[in-house]
């Protein structure tokens, strides 16, 4: 079978910086996440042809779309791209049918608006709202007409900018069914760009998060969540519980070693130690940001007999509908502050100042090292 | 009423119109879509017509054109063609005169659109005079009307440049404003009159209805 995969490369610092590499298998939706500003959207527009790279190489099956060194670049018009803009890019002046019967300008005049009605019907466009203009539509239902239009060409490659930031949770909800569906049928890459985090852990199959323009990590969402490459993809993939650590070295236990919390204005001695997963990979004495999921924590009203329980007090519970959101003071580490996402019944029984036990459970510890000082804030 | 001078009025105003709208539409698309140094530069010079008295820069013309002019001999003596006082000069010098008439509104009118339409069209496999003619040529359309109308009906009204480069020769060069100041100079009122409310009534009603249809291909969207 013929790799219809898409492969990325980019190297440059100018205009902007973008740096880093990924690919999206056919059938495989990506998500590049991030802040604002990080260039995830230049990204998108590198693979469109739209922003002229110093220094790329694209390429979709067997087909080169940029190669900066060979000197290929493949204009935007013969890429065969699906591309839905952040707020739609639909042509003011046309309607439904028309705007999508834009994209088909190679086929004959009488296909175009036979082909285009039936792409929207695919997408849900009711046929009386085919005929309508852009103004006229909701924002759910343009955002259908973009999809539509970007579908209808029949696109190696899908790129969706920020797709479902201009429209309400209920609606989002219709179109995330909608994509899904689209991806069983089409079997190619999707690139899908997008700031937020549960949008992108429920749609995609792998996350690449760009910060600064660069490709700081990508794979699974489940991967990336448990195994963050560093402190800032960690806060950026909203990991709440990042702490301070130092490596002391290999323990008695096989495939285990040590490591101390390290918590600004306490006395080193009273700090924890961890017995952790040994990759063999840290000298004694490097400083690290560790983080452990929700999943390593558990909450009780008093501790049982295993090591590693702490005394901490409710800062506040935030009811976040079938979740809440807990913050707890542990209060002979400082102060120290553990952020904890619950559900269930029991969660409705927290209200601030009340007293508890909270476990670390060392086996979901994953460190990461850090260079020179550790920060203290 | 001097109907040969009302007559080459409304002549010079449609080939004023005929030549200034390609030129209007490239300039104006073009400072509108590119970003380069000197632009500030380049926008004065169109909006320069606009803010000097017509006697300047009809004085201009009329001394680079003119027969004592380099281009002006050039013109006589390789291709027997004189530029001043006739009615090509009037063109040439209605067309100047119009720049900003026709640039300024075609550029506002590009200006307004969307970059990222253009962007949808070229992913959408449309190339660029794909892109002109269906997607930004209809959006910019209420503003190329209205550039149209005002270069038309202001070239009717013309009268200082008109009057450097032209003179005042009957059937060639003699529009209607020349005219409506040639009947108030003989007293005849009656007859400058007759012409001013045409010129009036017409501009006004020109005017009006570039509006109104522009209010209308507005509000069509």
């Amino acid at each position: 079978m013929q790799n219809t995969g898409l492969s990325v490369k980019i190297e440059q610092d100018h205009p902007m910086r973008l740096s880093g590499e990924f690919t999206c298998e056919a059938g495989q939706l990506v998500a590049l996440v991030g802040p604002s500003g990080a260039g995830k959207t230049s990204m998108l527009r590198v693979l469109a042809g739209l922003l002229p790279a110093a220094k790329a190489h694209v390429q979709v099956g067997g087909e080169v779309w940029c190669d900066t060194q060979a000197d290929v670049i493949v204009p935007t018009q013969q890429r065969h791209v699906g591309m839905v803009f952040q707020n739609y890019a639909l042509m003011p002046h046309l309607n439904a049918i028309d705007n999508v019967a834009l994209a088909l300008a190679e086929y004959p005049k009488k296909l175009r608006r036979e082909m285009a009605q039936s792409c929207l019907q695919k997408v849900g466009l009711q046929p009386e709202q085919q005929l309508r203009k852009p103004a006229q539509l909701s924002g759910g239902q343009q955002q259908r007409v973009a999809l539509a239009r970007a579908l209808v060409r029949k696109p190696k490659v899908l790129l969706l900018d920020e797709p479902f930031s201009a429209v309400d949770q209920l609606t989002r909800q219709g179109l995330y069914a909608l994509l899904a569906q689209l991806r069983q049928e089409l079997h190619i890459p999707i690139v899908l760009v997008t700031h937020d985090l549960s949008e992108a852990r429920q749609l995609a199959d792998k996350l690449v998060v760009i910060d600064a323009g660069t490709v700081l990590q990508q794979g699974t969402p489940d991967a990336i969540h448990l195994s963050p490459r560093n402190a800032r993809v960690a806060e950026l993939v909203g990991i709440a519980n990042h702490f301070q650590g130092l490596w002391l070295g290999t323990s008695e236990t096989a495939g285990k070693a040590r490591m101390q919390w390290v918590i600004f204005g306490h006395n080193p001695e009273n700090c924890p130690v961890f017995e952790v997963k040994d990759k063999g990979k840290l000298p004694i004495g490097q400083n690290l940001t560790w983080v452990i999921p929700s999943d390593g924590l558990t909450l009780a009203t008093q501790p049982d007999n295993r090591p590693n329980w702490f005394a901490v007090s409710v800062k506040y519970a935030r009811y976040l509908g079938d979740i809440s959101l807990v913050t707890l003071a542990c209060t002979t580490l400082n102060g120290l502050e553990v952020k904890l996402l619950l559900s269930g019944p029991s969660r409705r029984l927290l209200e601030s100042g009340l007293q508890l036990y909270i476990h670390f459970n060392p086996d979901f510890v994953h460190v990461m090292p850090v260079r020179g000082m550790i920060s203290t804030n | 009423m001097d109907w040969q001078a009302l007559t080459l009025s409304l002549k010079l105003a449609a080939i004023t119109l005929l030549v200034l709208l390609p030129i209007g539409l490239w300039l104006g698309r073009w400072l509108a879509y590119q970003q380069f140094k000197g632009k500030a530069l380049v926008e004065a010079l169109v909006v320069l017509p606009l803010v000097l008295p017509p006697t300047v820069l009809g004085y201009y013309l009329l001394v680079s054109l003119g027969g004592a002019s380099p281009l002006g001999r050039w013109t006589s003596d390789v291709l027997g063609v004189q530029l001043t006082f006739n009615f090509l000069g009037l063109v040439l010098a209605s067309v100047v005169f119009n720049i900003p008439f026709m640039v300024q509104p075609i550029q506002r009118a590009f200006e307004a659109i969307p970059t990222n339409l253009s962007e949808a069209a070229a992913v959408s496999g449309l190339n660029a005079w794909q892109t002109f003619v269906r997607v930004e040529l209809p959006l910019a359309w209420p503003g190329i009307l209205s550039a149209a109308v005002l270069t038309f009906v202001h070239t009717l009204g013309e009268f200082g440049v008109v009057l450097m480069m032209g003179g005042s020769i009957p059937g060639e060069t003699k529009t209607i404003a020349i005219a409506i100041y040639d009947r108030v100079q003989a007293f005849d009122f009656r007859g400058a009159d007759q012409m001013a409310m045409l010129l009036l009534v017409f501009s006004l009603s020109a005017v009006a209805a570039s509006y109104f249809a522009t209010a209308r291909l507005v509000n069509r969207r």
